[in-house]
């Protein structure tokens, strides 16, 4: 027996050492090989790089972006926290500017601007921070079942520390009830947290009659609106928050870079989750990645000139898409309200089609069935269930997301791979195709 | 700030359309040239010298970023090409 296992192992070990003599791995031999036009990952074969319709989980980054941050990654690597030479001079005069342009997109002031990893950073210092700092007075928050995972993992954290917290439901549209909140808020109640922009569904809350009413109740409001930056108008004083997260890779920027806006009259404190050298005020310690922020900077100017033809653009290429399949297929059904929605977040569910096959069959067009975070599960959409979506039409939604970089060509091609596969899928089940 | 004459415009227009055929990404390239097109189209209504100047001038530095970001794209451009390239 004991023989019998050395002989494997040693079988084993051969062979993993014969194998780099019968397929080099290195990047210099394959780049000898010829090219061909074929992809195979993960056992899918796909003639081409898929185009890409999933701007909701990240959007590429705009060339006019990396040019602005190349140079801080190449010969102005100063730490902007330096202040005895040049090279942390400069650094921090990029910071300071970048401020300017991420407050300036939002109708703020650069000094209400904390940079931060991302925006799930940003909703963790506002939902844990803002009520660990007034946990004295303040043990309820008040938040909707359709938010962001990072949100809503924040809050059951605060509920095993002994917090109170109210998940709203929401209508059909995916709208919440603006009365339901009112009856909420109690005199407890220290913060109230609702996302602008869905980045599932699409949907865009009344954020100027929810800050009305937190106004009126006088409780900080919070707002996640990575999915809104540089989409829709965003006005902090219009809108009255007192936090909002913000989001460098959703607008064309890098990732690994997010913005907190932080209101500072009235001012609204937040206990720090990042302890360290104290930069960014304290709030949020560790290095300022300039290279990143210039990009995010950078990604805001931008997105502040392009806002308004960006909007018509995805707009003309959403209804393009939602004609083309409307006109094929019967049974599509727009998830989320189709009026206050962000154009830009198409998600629709496909009547007696299996969701997974749809989803397999659609290799060559880069989309999603929801959030990237919560796509590797076979489980429907929590943000569909909240909506009352049937499991069966849950587990059929697509999510299309458009943005600036998309076609008329490339949305033409979505609509021609998804029919061909609805149909496909629809002829396998039903046995012939049926016209309805 | 001198008004740039019709030939200098022009060729403004011609030399970031040929930057934007330099884009190996097929996103960025019809992109560079959609976006071209359609900001000499939205200003050619522009009368007064000192904004046609100014536009000029930006449309200059736009090209000088089309210039080198086609330059980043192309070293690292992927072997596979996106199927909206391959197909046609």
């Amino acid at each position: 027996m004991a023989s019998k296992i050395l002989t494997t192992t040693l079988r084993r070990s051969l062979t993993l050492k014969t194998i780099p003599h019968i397929r080099p791995l290195s990047t210099a031999t394959a780049a000898v090989t010829e090219p061909s036009d074929e992809i195979s990952m993960k056992g899918v074969k796909i003639s081409g790089r898929p185009l890409y319709l999933d701007m909701q989980a990240t959007s590429p980054v705009d060339p006019r972006v990396l040019d602005a941050m190349i140079p801080y990654f190449v010969s102005r690597y100063g730490n902007p926290h330096s202040r005895t030479h040049l090279y942390g001079w400069e650094s921090d005069e990029a910071v300071e500017v970048a401020r300017t342009q991420v407050a300036n997109l939002i109708n703020a002031s650069a000094k209400e601007i904390v940079f931060t990893s991302g925006a799930t950073e940003c909703n963790n210092i506002s939902v844990k921070g803002v009520m660990h700092f007034y946990k004295e007075k303040k043990k309820h928050v008040i938040t909707t079942q359709t938010e962001h995972k990072c949100v809503l993992d924040s809050c059951r954290h605060l509920q095993q520390e002994g917090f109170d917290v109210t998940y709203l439901p929401v209508k059909n549209d995916g709208l919440i009830d603006l009365n339901e909140l009112k009856g909420a808020i109690r005199s407890v109640t220290g913060l109230v947290s609702v996302m602008a922009v869905n980045n599932e569904i699409g949907v865009i809350q009344p954020m100027e009659e929810i800050g009305e009413i937190c106004k009126e109740f006088n409780v900080p409001f919070h707002t996640d609106a990575a999915q809104a930056l540089g989409k829709i108008p965003i006005d902090v004083n219009k809108w009255n928050v007192s936090l909002m997260s913000l989001s460098g890779h959703k607008v064309y920027g890098p990732k690994g870079v997010g913005a907190l806006y932080m209101r500072r009259r009235p001012r609204i404190r937040v206990e720090p989750q990042m302890n360290g050298g104290g930069q960014e005020r304290g709030i949020r310690s560790g290095t300022v990645p300039t290279p990143l922020v210039v990009g995010m900077g950078a990604a805001c100017e931008l997105a502040m000139k392009e806002m308004e033809y960006d909007e018509k653009r995805v707009t003309k290429l959403k209804d393009r898409l939602l004609n083309g399949i409307r006109a094929k297929l019967d049974g599509v059904v727009v998830n989320g309200s189709v009026e206050r929605r962000y154009a830009g977040n198409l998600n629709l569910s496909f009547a007696y089609v299996e969701g997974e096959s749809l989803l397999m069959g659609l290799k060559e067009v880069a989309v999603s069935s929801g959030s990237a975070c919560t796509s590797a599960s076979l489980e429907p959409s929590y943000v569909l269930r909240a909506l009352g979506v049937d499991e069966d039409m849950a587990h059929t939604s697509i999510r299309f997301g458009i943005g600036r970089f998309t076609t008329e060509e490339e949305i033409d091609k979505a609509v021609e791979l998804t029919v061909n596969q609805v149909e496909k899928l629809l002829t396998n089940r039903f046995g012939i195709l049926k016209k309805w | 700030m001198a008004s740039p004459s019709r030939t200098e415009i022009i060729s403004l227009f011609r030399s970031l359309l040929r930057s934007a055929r330099q884009f190996p990404d097929y996103n960025i390239r019809e992109y560079t040239k959609r976006r071209t097109i359609d900001s000499f189209r939205h200003n050619k209504t522009l009368s007064d010298p000192s904004s046609i100047a100014a536009a000029f001038s930006d449309g200059k530095s736009q090209l000088q970023v089309a210039r080198r970001q086609a330059v980043v794209y192309s070293l690292y451009a992927p072997e596979i090409k996106s199927i909206m390239d391959v197909k046609h």
